[in-house]
């Protein structure tokens, strides 16, 4: 193995890993939570809910709306898959108490009939994605609707979708179920968390990425501030706003929260994030681009950063960009998993069927797999500083969780809770191999490469 | 004064005049023979690239017993719709698995090799075989196994086969394939004994007609140092006839299909391309690394993808070990590289300066490897005895032979 490079960037300017591990790698109890609140988090904007609803703040994903209980809510956004089509059309819910026991045929070339794996255990959609029920007096407001199930009870929608929490959820802030970040043309019709408006100004948007919720413009193209500027006061002339062009506001903006708006010049107003002016690259060849973070003392924007990674790991450079990778310098993969069946569930979490895994990772063959896909195993008092990562026991035989006190569980660490593993064909740091290897490139199911940059298909959200 | 605005006319008559004189003045810096290029460097980048399929008019001289049938043909056949409840995982899993851990066991499927006496190559070995073809120009001794393997699959046959289509597409589109040549040291691009190849990837979209579909001569291209260094590569050679012709080096290149980031490898690889101030066309031939091509098809293509036109993906790994003729493997002799090439067209383009003075900042590249394949590999034992014994059976029950 090549001796790994050992530094990260994440946004707000350029961190020894080592340094992060030192200040976050042990932290336990109240001081992980301090430690969480003390990071800013992404405004939104206030819109009326239903009684006791409301907004949970989270560590990826943002502001996302919960339920009474703080268990965020999802939708199923309906997709066109390769054969069909499935999830929940506007005002309707394809989501039911029936069990589905056969895969659907979405996916060419394979036709539909055939038994799904563990299906003896496997949960109804409804099991697994429980409906927000509203009270039998609920009333609409603003955007939350009501849309009547097939057993007649009232179900909460957000903007013509219908709503649920995910069984994966346990406490306020989890969202396991489904997440934000961009998903390509074969993935499963997946979950996705239901989120207020974000507190951005008009040509603005905020996207999520594996380094935190980058700000861009409304047509995706990144934004960034520069170390050279002062507190609501731009350093950039002339010369240099040919290549950053200033982030103008128009007459009629006005601040708000993190928002503040100067004169550059007389007659000339430059938005500013919490007080640091904003600016785009005319360099950047792509949309939701890291590039101009390269300039020195320039830097991406984002609403919030993604909680560092565990202590120990690295940052490797590949021909592609920058992934994730362990303290070896070899390359961190998660597992993707959804299922052909009409109700699309997840096969990637450690509660879920292991089957589709298996097959990837070691052609049906558990022993194999793990020898082929090795879980990224944690020292023995490791703590996570953060929710999205954890450390958990796995037994390697079934790749479910281990039973409490199980000698061979393997303690490893996990991301969204489920394991990250690295792949024995990568040689050197810096190798991908085992990125794409699943059905449809890993879309449908399969291991993905941790990216955290991809200069050429933006692959890092 | 006023300056009067000029007219349509007369800027037509300075547009003229000014490209006559760039043209001119082009023309005289390419040298006292008009060939040499300005400093004696000269730079194409990659636009067009196909496995070299040679096609008779009708198909039927290299593939007289029809084309290969592909995944959704042969699932069809291992599981009919006679009734049968059939699990996800003895079907549509075993058959992605037979994909991504394929085997050396017999294919019980048929499948059809490519014959007949040409095919598009060069001589690799300096030998005439009898497995050898003969170049549509005359070359004997041509060694393109790869060819006999993927010549009866439609995928691969142009214009209509969807892989080669794709495989093509990609070059230009994305720009993790920006494969840029250098020729430097030239004295004449018709006849030089002693020119530098270097190898580089750009950092640029390739400059297109207003088509947006053909590529034009005189777009600028950055290298890239950053993530592109280890394709920076060195080659020897010589030009006769207007025919650049280096020698053989191991070489490694970006081929992206579908954003996944996947290379090729192509063993003594060799270039021998046709010259001209804006083009340089001919062919990549060497021996291609058996595990890092079937890498980059299954990475980039799903079984859905490769269903198109009709391949398989475990038949043709089966296909490509049998016709592997060189590089064996130290431990198990089997060959682990397959003769092959490549169709290849280049255009003209200029190298940004600036970003070459960034290669002296690089570190030294060390050579790239081959990806060694799984690397727990699935015995063929273990393919019989599951999936494998069902296909036989199944293919003993159709009459179908190997």
């Amino acid at each position: 193995m090549r001796a790994a490079t050992t530094r990260v960037r994440y946004g707000s300017g350029v961190h020894s890993i080592l340094g992060i591990a030192a200040s976050c790698g042990l932290l336990l109890g109240a001081a992980q939570d301090a430690r969480a609140a003390s990071r800013p988090t992404e405004q939104y904007l206030r819109v009326p809910m239903p009684p006791h609803f409301r907004v949970e703040a989270t560590e990826l994903e943002g502001p996302v709306f919960a339920d009474e209980h703080g268990h965020t809510l999802y939708k199923w956004p309906f997709k066109l898959l390769r054969v069909g089509n499935t999830g929940d059309p506007a005002g309707e819910t394809n989501c039911t108490d029936t069990k589905t026991t056969t895969n659907a045929g979405f996916m060419s070339p394979y036709p539909g009939g055939f038994t799904l794996p563990d299906v003896a255990t496997r949960p109804s959609c409804a099991q697994m994605w429980p409906p927000a029920i509203a009270p039998i007096k609920a009333k609409p407001i603003g955007k939350w609707t009501l849309i009547t199930r097939k057993d007649g009870r009232k179900q909460w929608a957000y903007d013509g979708a219908a709503l649920y929490t995910s069984a994966l959820d346990r406490r306020p802030g989890d969202v396991l179920g489904g997440d934000t970040f961009e998903h390509r043309g074969d993935d499963p019709a997946v979950r996705v968390p239901v989120q207020p408006p974000a507190d951005l100004p008009p040509g603005f948007a905020v996207a999520t990425t594996r380094t935190g919720r980058l700000l861009q413009t409304e047509r995706e193209f990144s934004v960034y501030y520069s170390d050279h500027d002062g507190p609501d006061k731009s350093n950039c002339d002339s010369v240099c706003a040919q290549t950053w062009k200033p982030m103008l506001a128009p007459a009629s903006a006005r601040p708000h929260a993190d928002w503040s708006i100067f004169e550059r010049s007389p007659g000339i107003r430059q938005w500013a994030f919490r007080k640091k002016p904003l600016y785009r690259y005319t360099l950047d060849s792509y949309s939701r681009s890291l590039q101009g973070s390269d300039v020195p003392g320039w830097h991406n924007a984002f609403t919030q950063m993604a909680p560092p990674p565990p202590a120990g790991f690295t940052v490797q450079n590949t021909t592609a960009g920058e992934v994730l990778a362990d303290s070896h310098g070899k390359t961190i993969y998660t597992y993707f998993c959804g299922d052909d069946a009409l109700d699309q569930l997840g096969c990637d979490h450690p509660t879920e069927t292991q089957a589709y895994r298996f097959a990837m990772c070691g052609g049906g063959d558990p022993q194999r797999c793990v020898r082929t896909f090795p879980y990224v195993l944690a020292p023995k008092n490791a703590r996570s500083d953060s929710r999205c990562w954890s450390v958990i026991d796995i037994d390697p035989r079934t790749g479910h969780r281990a039973a409490r006190g199980q000698s061979d569980a393997l303690h490893v660490w996990a991301f969204r809770e489920r394991p990250v593993y690295t792949y024995a064909g990568d040689d050197e740091a810096g190798d991908v191999n085992a990125d794409g290897i699943g059905e449809f490139r890993g879309e449908r199911e399969g291991f993905k490469a941790f990216w955290l940059r991809d200069d050429f298909n933006r692959r890092a959200g | 004064m006023k300056q009067t605005p000029a007219t349509p006319l007369s800027t037509l008559t300075h547009l003229v005049t000014t490209a006559l004189a760039l043209l001119l003045g082009s023309m005289a810096a390419f040298g006292a023979d008009g060939t040499a290029p300005p400093d004696g460097t000269i730079a194409y980048v990659l636009t067009d690239l196909h496995w070299a399929i040679y096609e008779s008019a009708d198909g039927k001289t290299e593939c007289p017993h029809g084309f290969n049938e592909g995944n959704r043909e042969q699932f069809k056949q291992l599981f009919p719709e006679d009734g049968t409840q059939r699990t996800l995982l003895e079907t549509q899993l075993r058959r992605e698995i037979d994909g991504w851990y394929p085997t050396t066991a017999p294919d019980p499927f048929p499948f059809l090799e490519a014959g007949g006496p040409t095919a598009y190559g060069l001589n690799l070995d300096g030998k005439v075989g009898p497995n050898d073809f003969t170049s549509p120009d005359g070359e004997k001794g041509v060694d393109n196994q790869l060819y006999r393997a993927l010549g009866c699959i439609r995928n691969y046959r142009p214009p209509e086969g969807a892989i080669q289509g794709f495989d093509n597409d990609e070059v230009t589109k994305d720009v993790y394939n920006r494969i840029l040549i250098e020729l430097s040291g030239v004295d004449s691009l018709v006849n030089d004994a002693d020119v530098q190849v270097t190898m580089y990837r750009g950092r640029d979209p390739i400059l297109l007609d207003a088509t947006g579909k053909k590529a034009i001569p005189g777009g600028s291209q950055r290298i890239d140092t950053r993530w592109g260094a280890k394709y920076i590569q060195h080659l020897h050679g010589r030009i006769k006839d207007g025919v650049l012709t280096t020698d053989p080096v191991d070489l490694v290149y970006p081929w992206a299909v579908f954003y996944i980031p996947t290379d090729e490898y192509m063993r003594a690889a060799r270039l021998r391309l046709k010259l001209s101030p804006t083009t340089a066309d001919g062919l990549i031939a060497g021996y291609t690394d058996i595990e890092t091509w079937y890498s980059q098809l299954m990475r980039s293509y799903s079984t859905h993808h490769q269903s198109y036109g009709q391949s398989s993906a475990p038949s043709i790994y089966k296909a490509f070990r049998r016709l592997a003729d060189a590089y064996p493997d130290p431990k198990t002799g089997a060959n682990t590289a397959i003769s092959s090439a490549l169709l290849a067209k280049f255009t003209q383009v200029r190298i940004v300066p600036e970003s070459k003075a960034q290669l002296a900042s690089l570190p030294p590249q060390h050579p790239v490897r081959p990806y060694a394949g799984p690397p727990y590999p699935r015995p063929a034992a273990e393919e019989a005895t599951e999936g494998g014994a069902k296909v036989a059976a199944v293919m003993a029950g159709s009459g179908a032979t190997h």
